[in-house]
C-alpha cells in the first residue's frame, strides 16, 4: 500500500534544548487509522506539528503524501495543509459564527467558490448529523456537538488525512465513542486518520493500529488485529503513561513545557 | 490566489472596520490631522508661489523719493529717470495719490487715526524696455539724487521665496512626523483587530489559507480607514480654506488667492492615494508578525 506519511530518522530539538523526538522512523499507509498514545511531553504534539509542517525537523526526512515536507518552501506549506483536516481538543470554533459559517469558513479561507460552499457544507453537516443545528452558535451546543462541528470543518475540504489532537479530551465518554465511531466511518471511505489520545478505553475498544510514543521515541507500534472478533489486549506497560500523567517528575517537566496541556478558555 | 474568494475577503475587511469602530475612529482622526495639515501647507505654498509669479510678471519698479523732496525737485528726478536709455515710461504718484491707492486696498478706517499726516513718500512707477538689463537700470536709478529706495521685483520675489521655503521645510517636518504617527496608530488598530481575530487566523492557516488570503482583510481594513480619512480631510480642508480666505479677503482686499474649487479634486485624488497607501502599509506591517507564527503561537499559547 502507498505510504502517506513517512518519517526517516527524524529528530527534533527545540531552541531551548528540549529533545522532543529522537531518531524516529515510521510510516503510515494511505487509508490507515492510527492511534498515537503517550504521556504529556512524550513528543506526540511535536509529531503532529512536524506532519503539518508547523515545525521543521532538526534531523531526518519527512514525506507527506509524496512531498518531502522537511525541506519544503514556506510558501508551499498552505497547499500541503489543504490535504489535511485538523480536529482540536478545544474544538476551536469561532463563537460569533453559527455552525454553518464555522464549517464554511474553512472553505472560504482557501478561496472556494460560494456555489461550491453552498453545496458542500450541508452535505458535510448531514454526514456528522448536525443539519438541524446549522443555525446554532457554538455556545448553544454540547461538547460532543461542538467536536462534530470541528470534525465537519476538518472534513469539508475533502482532505486525505485527518489529524485529531485529543479530540475526546473535552467531552464525556459516551460522546467520545461517538466521535471515534464517526472517524472510523470516514476512515472506511479511504481517508487516513491519525488520532492522538490519552484514553485507553477508546484505544482498546476500537481495533486500530496503536503507536506509543515515550520520551521522543516510538516504543510500541501495534498493527490492527485482522481478526476483529478478538480485539488486541494491551498490556499495562503500554498504558503506563497514564500513571505518569498524575505524577510527572521534575526530571521530565522540562519536556512537558513544550507540549504541555493548555487550559483553554 | 483565486479571484473567487476576493469578495469575501473585502467584506471581511469592511466588517473589521465596523467591529473595531472606536480604534478605527481614532486612526481616522490621526490620519485626518496629518492630511489636513499637509493640505494646508501645500495650499499656503501654492499661494506664496502665485504671489511670487505675479510679482515677477509685473514689469513695474517703484522708485521711492526722499521724504523731504519738493514737488519741483521730484519733477527733475522724474526727468532724469526718463532720460535713462532702458526706461520706457515713468509715471508720477504723489504722496496723496499713494495714500489714496492704499486706502482703496485696505479701506479708509485703517488710516483714520493719521488724520492729515501722510508718512508715504512720492513715488515713480517705472517700466523698462529690456528686462535683461534690469539690474543695471536699477543701479542707474539709485544713483540719481533724490531717490531714496527702489522696490525691486527681485527683492519681493526673494522675500516671498524665502517665506515659501520656510513653510515648505516646516511642512515636510510636520508631515513626516504625522505620517509616522499615523502609521503607528493604524498599525495598532489593526493589531487590535488581529488580536481579536487570532483564532480565525490560526484556523485559516491550519486549513491551508495562503499568506495573501490571511493578509487581505487587514490590508483592506487599513485601506478603508485611509479612504475615509482622505474624504473627510478633503471636506475639512475645503471649509477651513474657504473660511481663512474669507477672513484674509476682508482684511487685504487686493489679494487674489488660489481658488479652492480649482484644486479640490486634485487634493482629493492625492489624499485618497496617500490615505490608501498609508493604510495598506499599516496592514502589511502589522500582519507580518502573525504570518511568521504557526499554530498555538498565533494564539499566544
Amino acid at each position: 500500500m502507498d505510504k502517506i506519511i513517512e518519517f526517516k530518522n527524524v529528530s527534533k530539538t527545540y531552541p531551548s534544548g528540549t529533545h522532543a523526538l529522537n531518531n524516529v522512523s515510521l510510516s503510515i499507509d494511505k487509508g490507515e487509522f492510527v492511534f498515537i498514545v503517550g504521556a504529556s511531553g512524550a513528543g506526540k504534539s511535536t509529531f503532529l506539528k512536524l506532519i503539518m509542517h508547523e515545525e521543521s525537523p532538526s534531523r531526518g526526512t519527512i514525506n507527506v503524501n509524496g512531498i518531502r515536507v522537511s525541506t519544503m518552501k514556506r510558501r508551499k506549506v498552505p497547499y500541503l495543509r489543504r490535504n489535511m483536516g485538523i480536529v482540536f481538543q478545544d474544538f476551536r470554533l469561532i463563537n460569533k459564527m453559527n455552525v454553518y459559517d464555522n464549517v464554511a469558513f474553512a472553505m472560504r479561507a482557501i478561496g472556494t467558490r460560494p456555489s461550491v460552499v453552498k453545496k458542500r457544507v450541508p452535505y458535510i453537516l448531514d454526514l456528522v448529523g448536525l443539519t438541524h443545528k446549522a443555525k446554532s452558535f457554538p455556545s448553544e451546543l454540547s461538547g460532543g456537538e461542538q467536536q462534530r462541528v470541528s470534525l465537519a470543518r476538518a472534513l469539508v475540504n475533502n482532505p486525505e488525512i485527518i489529524i485529531a489532537d485529543e479530540p475526546t479530551g473535552n467531552i464525556d465518554p459516551e460522546m467520545s465513542f461517538e466521535i471515534i465511531e464517526l472517524l472510523s466511518q470516514i476512515n472506511a471511505q479511504g481517508t487516513t486518520i491519525i488520532v492522538v489520545t490519552h484514553e485507553h478505553d477508546l484505544v482498546r475498544h476500537f481495533n486500530k493500529r496503536v503507536m506509543v510514543i515515550d520520551k521522543g521515541k516510538v516504543v510500541s507500534d501495534t498493527k490492527e488485529n485482522i481478526d476483529e472478533t478478538s480485539p488486541i489486549e494491551y498490556t499495562d506497560e503500554d498504558f503506563s503513561f497514564q500513571a505518569e500523567l498524575n505524577t510527572e517528575t521534575d526530571e521530565n517537566s522540562h519536556i512537558a513545557n513544550t507540549d504541555e496541556e493548555v487550559d483553554y478558555q | 490566489m483565486k479571484i473567487t474568494g476576493f469578495g469575501y475577503l473585502i467584506k471581511e475587511g469592511l466588517k473589521n472596520v465596523w467591529n473595531n469602530r472606536l480604534m478605527s475612529i481614532a486612526s481616522i482622526c490621526v490620519l485626518m490631522s496629518c492630511l489636513v495639515l499637509t493640505g494646508s501647507a501645500v495650499l499656503m505654498s501654492m499661494n506664496v508661489d502665485l504671489m511670487v509669479k505675479k510679482a515677477i510678471a509685473q514689469n513695474e519698479t517703484r522708485v521711492f523719493l526722499d521724504m523731504d523732496i519738493s514737488r519741483v525737485e521730484a519733477v527733475y528726478v522724474g526727468r532724469d529717470i526718463e532720460a535713462l536709455e532702458n526706461v520706457q515710461s515713468v509715471k508720477y504718484l504723489s504722496k496723496d495719490d499713494t495714500i489714496k491707492e492704499f486706502k482703496s486696498y485696505l479701506g479708509e478706517d485703517i488710516f483714520d487715526h493719521m488724520k492729515d499726516d501722510n508718512p508715504l513718500p512720492d513715488v515713480y512707477k517705472v517700466t523698462m524696455v529690456d528686462l535683461s538689463k534690469y539690474n543695471e537700470t536699477v543701479n542707474e536709478i539709485e544713483a540719481i539724487d533724490g531717490v531714496d529706495t527702489i522696490s525691486t521685483r527681485s527683492g519681493t520675489a526673494k522675500k516671498l521665496t524665502s517665506v515659501n521655503n520656510l513653510v515648505q521645510i516646516l511642512s515636510i517636518c510636520i508631515i513626516i512626523a504625522l505620517a509616522v504617527i499615523s502609521l503607528f496608530i493604524i498599525s495598532n488598530t489593526l493589531r487590535a483587530t488581529m488580536h481579536s481575530r487570532r483564532f480565525e487566523i490560526s484556523i485559516m492557516k491550519s486549513v491551508g489559507a495562503t499568506n495573501a488570503f490571511v493578509r487581505i482583510p487587514f490590508v483592506v481594513e487599513g485601506m478603508v480607514i485611509g479612504l475615509i480619512s482622505a474624504i473627510v480631510s478633503t471636506g475639512a480642508l475645503y471649509f477651513l480654506y474657504s473660511g481663512v480666505v474669507g477672513i484674509v479677503l476682508n482684511i487685504f482686499k487686493f489679494t487674489d488667492p488660489v481658488a479652492i474649487e480649482s484644486v479640490i479634486w486634485y487634493v482629493l485624488a492625492i489624499f485618497v492615494i496617500a490615505g490608501i497607501t498609508i493604510g495598506a502599509l499599516s496592514g502589511f506591517i502589522s500582519i507580518r508578525k502573525y504570518l511568521k507564527k504557526e499554530g498555538n503561537e498565533i494564539l499566544g499559547w
